[in-house]
């Protein structure tokens, strides 16, 4: 028998909880649902009439299609070069700033910045800037001698400006969380290995660097489900180009979907993407043993 | 009846009657007035012009009170129709609510509402043509303009849109469900400075083309450039190469002809010329590169829309101003050119619960008057009379118009609606344009991309 307190407190939070979940199933539930459906069917809207659910056929002319394979490449060296990029860069900008000086504050903020800017303005402004004729980037390369780069014109060039471009823009995003665990570190042993004579340098790997671990890995798996998923800075760039050169999962989709209205491949596209972001992340948490509890390692 | 040698053939008919004229010249004038005065010529009052709307035997009022919604792209008719509509809701008592949006937004939602079946908007830019209409989402206009409460067909004048811009409106079935609100056509323009500092001459033929963008060519400027990026939006001017080279992309009796001997040798050439003399980049190129690029002198030549001379005889956006040549696409051999062109076209929505009142806004907004106004500003609209005004001549700069019109009447409508138009038309244009791009960065040759395109276009096809 309930006591009318616990059931007054039992309504009390499921009344607290109700906008939450109905937000939940409204806004991730259903639509999640929606798109699995639309992946099972032959839907486009250019015959919406003539729905009919055509079971995995969408998956298997996926499956089939070298573009697929190709986008899905193209997509995991991206992931992968753009958070190496930024991993590397955000945590050594983080251990700089770590030792403060008067110049850090105001050194934080200005790395920071990149976070704040509107991202498709901040890629219009790449745009501007790479462009070969009129753009920054060439012209200081024209003024110390050095001949103009098609930086977006070549495969192996053009992606590696796109990494160069995300990592400008996410990179304080893992200096940031980087910074916050040097902040919360137990200072201790570090003065001990000091004390016994480790250097800047042996103190940071030896000692920073792994007590960082554990925030650098949720760093990892944020950056690397966003960063799978980019499409801003690829469209507005390459357009996937040059040919298909950088045409990324998601690119592919955009492309079923809002240009050839095929809702129903485009669907499949997506949920393809979703699984292999569950499963890599589900991979790498489990790998690195994040969730295990201290004592049981 | 032809009054100028380079108006589109077919049914170009002296546009206004001696009243009319006077009429519109006072607008002008007026609107010259008020210009010099550093008001835009959108600020003629109703009472100024209102009576050439009024006197077309159009019920004009029978929609007052209602409310329609315009999408619409970020685009120069947006520009020039905007600042007009207040002298359409004077007419009508229609207000109309126009949203714009990017093209990327624009294409990204607009399809979202409407195969929902939204009722918004009233009135749309058609960006896809053979997807909206075989899917539905456009009205059929042929009973609007049957209906004579609605319509005024003197008054309309159907012949002064050029034959171009009526082909446009028709699908395959001879329905109208479309407005043409735009016309452009394919030209070559060139820095006569540069060309003069070569001792060199407008090409004439591809050949010429190719050997005169190579001369032009330096560490500082290069010879042309045209569009190349993958994302389709090469295949415009690359179409009007392959038209000129006896091609086509899908022929028409639907065939995919995209890998034809023309066709290849007109990529070549197209691939060939921005790999020979184009700028470092161009793979990245869109029209809007290729536009700034050109105006800032950093090119010398270019082949594209001929809009673009709005902004090149601009002298505060344009170094080029003042020295532009503008001529034809030159010649591949003995084939007719064929350069491409455009109609940017609106319609209604076939769900939209304010028809009438869209109908009426469609016809107001491609009337002779509104053109007129509006050709005024510097777009480029589809009537003939509109381009023979001065107050446009002025603006857009008579060689570009003239040469605009000449390749007006050279397109081949019925070529570029069956790829364009083509239900399957941005699979079709999608693998065109990665042919292209990869011929014009060197990545493949023209047989190779377009034997690839072809491939593709057939899976895509079935």
């Amino acid at each position: 028998m309930i006591s009318p307190a616990a059931r007054d407190r039992r309504r009390f939070v499921l009344l607290m909880l109700a906008p939450a979940t109905v937000l939940l199933i409204g806004l991730t539930l259903v639509p999640f649902i929606v798109s699995v459906l639309f992946s099972l069917s032959n839907f486009s809207l250019i015959t919406p009439d003539d729905f009919a659910f055509s079971w995995f056929e969408n998956y298997g002319k996926m499956f089939d299609s070298p573009e697929f394979w190709n986008a899905l490449r193209i997509t995991v060296i991206f992931t992968i070069a753009a958070v190496a990029v930024e991993l590397v860069l955000g945590v050594g900008i983080a251990a700089l700033l770590h030792f403060e000086t008067r110049a850090v504050p105001f050194l934080r903020l200005v790395y920071l910045l990149p976070l704040a800017i509107t991202p498709v303005a901040a890629v219009f402004t790449f745009r501007i800037m790479l462009n070969p004729s009129l753009g920054i980037f060439n012209y200081m390369l024209k003024q110390v001698g050095l001949p103009p780069q098609d930086w977006l014109g070549t495969p192996g060039m053009a992606l590696a400006t796109l990494v160069v471009v995300d990592a400008w823009q996410w990179t304080p995003f893992i200096m940031l969380i980087a910074a916050g665990g040097l902040a919360a570190m137990d200072e201790e042993p570090l003065e001990a290995a000091q004390m016994d004579g480790a250097g800047p340098i042996t103190s940071f790997f030896h000692h920073s660097l792994p007590m960082l671990f554990p925030y650098l890995a949720v760093a990892v798996v944020f950056r690397s489900i966003d960063a799978f998923k980019t499409f801003d800075i690829i469209f507005v760039l390459t357009g996937g180009g040059p040919g298909i050169a950088t045409r990324t999962l998601n690119l592919l989709a955009y492309k079923q979907g809002i240009e050839f209205l095929s809702m129903g491949y485009a669907a499949a596209l997506a949920i393809v993407m979703l699984i292999i972001t569950i499963i890599a992340s589900q991979a790498f948490l489990r790998r690195i043993n994040l969730f295990r509890p201290k004592a049981a390692l | 009846m032809t009054k100028s040698p380079n108006w589109p053939q077919g049914g170009f008919h002296l546009p206004m009657s001696r009243r009319r004229l006077l009429q519109a010249g006072t607008v002008l004038a007026g609107a010259g007035v008020l210009s010099s005065a550093a008001s835009p010529l959108w600020a003629a009052t109703f009472e100024e012009v209102g009576d050439q709307w009024t006197s077309a035997d159009i019920d004009w009022k029978s929609q007052s009170g209602k409310t329609i919604v315009l999408n619409a792209v970020q685009h120069p008719w947006t520009d020039a129709i905007t600042p007009l509509i207040p002298l359409f809701t004077e007419l009508t008592g229609i207000t109309v609510d126009v949203q714009t949006q990017s093209e990327t937004e624009y294409t990204a939602e607009l399809p979202v509402k409407l195969g929902a079946k939204s009722a918004s908007p009233d009135v749309y830019m058609v960006w896809a043509i053979g997807q909206a209409i075989t899917a539905g989402w456009l009205e059929n206009l042929d009973g609007y303009y049957a209906n004579s409460e609605l319509s005024d067909a003197s008054w309309w004048d159907g012949d002064d849109l050029f034959p171009s811009a009526r082909s446009f409106q028709k699908w395959s079935d001879g329905v109208r469900y479309l407005m043409p609100i735009t016309a452009e056509s394919q030209v070559m323009f060139m820095n006569q400075t540069m060309l003069d500092s070569k001792g060199l001459s407008a090409p004439s033929t591809m050949e010429e083309l190719m050997e005169t963008a190579v001369a032009l060519k330096s560490d500082d400027v290069a010879g042309i450039a045209m569009r190349a990026k993958s994302s389709g939006d090469s295949t415009w001017p690359a179409g009007g190469f392959i038209f000129s080279y006896g091609g086509a992309i899908i022929d028409l009796d639907g065939k995919n002809v995209i890998n034809s001997p023309e066709a290849v040798a007109a990529i070549e050439m197209y691939g060939g010329l921005l790999n020979k003399a184009g700028p470092v980049g161009i793979s990245s190129y869109q029209w809007v590169e290729c536009l700034n690029d050109y105006m800032a002198e950093a090119i010398a030549m270019g082949c594209d829309s001929s809009n673009f001379a709005t902004d090149i005889a601009n002298p505060d956006k344009s170094q080029a101003a003042g020295h532009t040549t503008y001529g034809t696409i030159p010649k591949a051999g003995s084939n007719p050119i064929k350069p491409n062109m455009w109609h940017w076209t609106a319609g209604i929505n076939s769900n939209s619960a304010n028809k009438e009142a869209a109908w009426l806004f469609l016809q107001w907004a491609v009337s002779k008057p509104t053109c007129l106004l509006s050709s005024a500003a510097g777009l480029a609209t589809p009537r003939a009379s509109a381009w023979a005004s001065d107050g446009f001549q002025k603006r857009f700069g008579k060689q570009a118009a003239d040469t605009a019109l000449a390749s007006l009447k050279a397109g081949d409508g019925d070529l570029f609606k069956a790829t364009w138009f083509h239900p399957k038309g941005p699979q079709i244009l999608d693998a065109f344009g990665i042919a292209v791009n990869q011929v014009a960065t060197g990545a493949m040759d023209a047989k190779s991309a377009m034997d690839a395109a072809a491939a593709k276009i057939d899976a895509d096809l079935g």
